[in-house]
């Protein structure tokens, strides 16, 4: 991002960079920068507060109107509110019973439970009126469809004739979890990240399924695979805790 | 929680660890006062118009974000797994925050709010987007535009 600041810099344009990690702002030394305490993914703060995130604007933008450089990097000094958890929020389904479950047993419970997140997510988006699900083109229960075939043992066909099968793997298992993560955003309840993140890791079949696929993949013959499940599947900071 | 101490030492170390551009320069561009100003997105996040290629793998090239699109056509597609996308999911200004710009144009703290944004995966070596960024520049000043907010994920 400050390397992109400083390219247009150069062509004359006036740019502040928001900065989510320090250390790299300063190595990179943009014209101006804002750095903010927020968790990455969040770079203007709380979602559905938008007093907070003009604040955090207009900290960067009022930065354009220094007189002096070359380099200015300042701190925004709040906290994001909506890292604390929500101890209202209800996760939608209950978690299965998948303790020391076999490959064949997680797929069909995905399969399963895919299908009935299909509903909740629909509901939720049209509430919403907006997904970021879609990177596959697979419908919910068709994107939990094709990750039960990997875990089946199966290379199941890309459904998309511009992506190899790993591509496709990868965007259905992206669009699984983003639209559990809609499903359980439907209510007035404001859950953390954490939160959202250790009901879908921890208590849901697709989350089970996902760590099993990520292991399998691992140790495929094919690169693609191998550098899709060690990278895009399960966070690092969920396979760190996993062991 | 984008604070180092609060990551697992690991991640920690690669983030504070990896390896940035640093350049022999110090370009500094002047403009008017803010409330004459134009101003667009340039983010890394790998954002995507609903219908558009998604970013893959490290993609040096951009998006173009006209100001028009609705927050049910922005996708995010990049490539890290290690950000949050539950905040982008309930609230799209979290990562592009466009209607937190027509608000400030609106009461008069900026000028306006460019035609057009731009999208970058954050996550490619900067040094292949030099090129990019100059086509990027020439378009923004194509639409009058003199305040760029750089948007990292």
């Amino acid at each position: 991002m400050s390397a992109l600041g400083h390219y247009l810099e150069e062509e004359g344009i006036p740019t502040v960079a928001i900065s989510l990690i320090r250390p790299q702002t300063e190595k990179t030394k943009p014209p101006r920068a804002l750095w903010v305490p927020f968790e990455l993914g969040r770079p203007f703060g709380p979602p559905s507060d938008a007093a907070f995130q003009k604040r955090v604007i207009l900290a960067a933008l009022r930065l354009l109107e220094r007189e002096r450089g070359p380099v200015v990097i300042e701190d925004f000094p709040e906290d994001d509110p909506r890292e604390r958890p929500d101890p209202e929020w209800r996760p939608p389904f209950a978690k299965p019973d998948l303790d020391g479950a076999s490959a064949a047993r997680l797929a069909a419970a995905l399969e399963d439970e895919s299908e009935r997140v299909e509903g909740a997510y629909r509901r939720a988006a049209k509430k919403r009126e907006r997904t970021i699900v879609g990177l596959s083109g697979l419908s919910v229960g068709e994107a939990g469809r094709y990750m039960a075939g990997w875990l089946r043992g199966q290379t199941p066909e890309s459904p998309n004739a511009e992506m190899s099968a790993p591509l496709a793997l990868r965007f259905a298992v992206d669009d699984l979890k983003a639209a559990y993560i809609e499903a359980a955003l439907s209510g007035s309840a404001k859950p953390s990240s954490k939160q959202l993140g250790d009901w879908l890791w921890n208590d849901t079949a697709a989350g089970a399924a996902i760590f099993v696929l990520r292991s399998m993949c691992l140790t495929s013959d094919d690169e693609r695979l191998k550098a899709i499940a060690g990278l895009f599947l399960v966070p690092g900071v969920r396979v760190s805790q996993s062991g | 929680m984008a604070r180092l101490t609060d990551l697992p030492p690991a991640v920690a170390k690669r983030y504070a660890e990896l390896e940035c551009p640093s350049f022999a320069t110090t370009p500094w561009a002047d403009g008017p006062p803010l409330a004459e100003r134009r101003v667009a997105i340039v983010s890394s996040a790998g954002l995507v118009v609903r219908g558009e290629k998604p970013f893959r793998g490290r993609d040096a090239d951009y998006r173009v974000i006209p100001s028009e699109t609705r927050p049910d056509q922005l996708m995010l597609s990049h490539i890290s797994i290690n950000l949050d996308r539950s905040g982008f999911q309930e609230d799209w200004n979290v990562v592009f925050p466009l209607d937190r710009l027509r608000e400030l144009a609106a009461e008069r703290v900026i000028g306006s709010v460019a035609a057009t944004h731009y999208s970058f995966m954050g996550a490619t070596d900067p040094l292949q987007m030099e090129g990019y960024a100059c086509e990027v520049a020439s378009r923004l000043k194509d639409d009058g535009v003199d305040a760029v907010l750089l948007s990292p994920v």
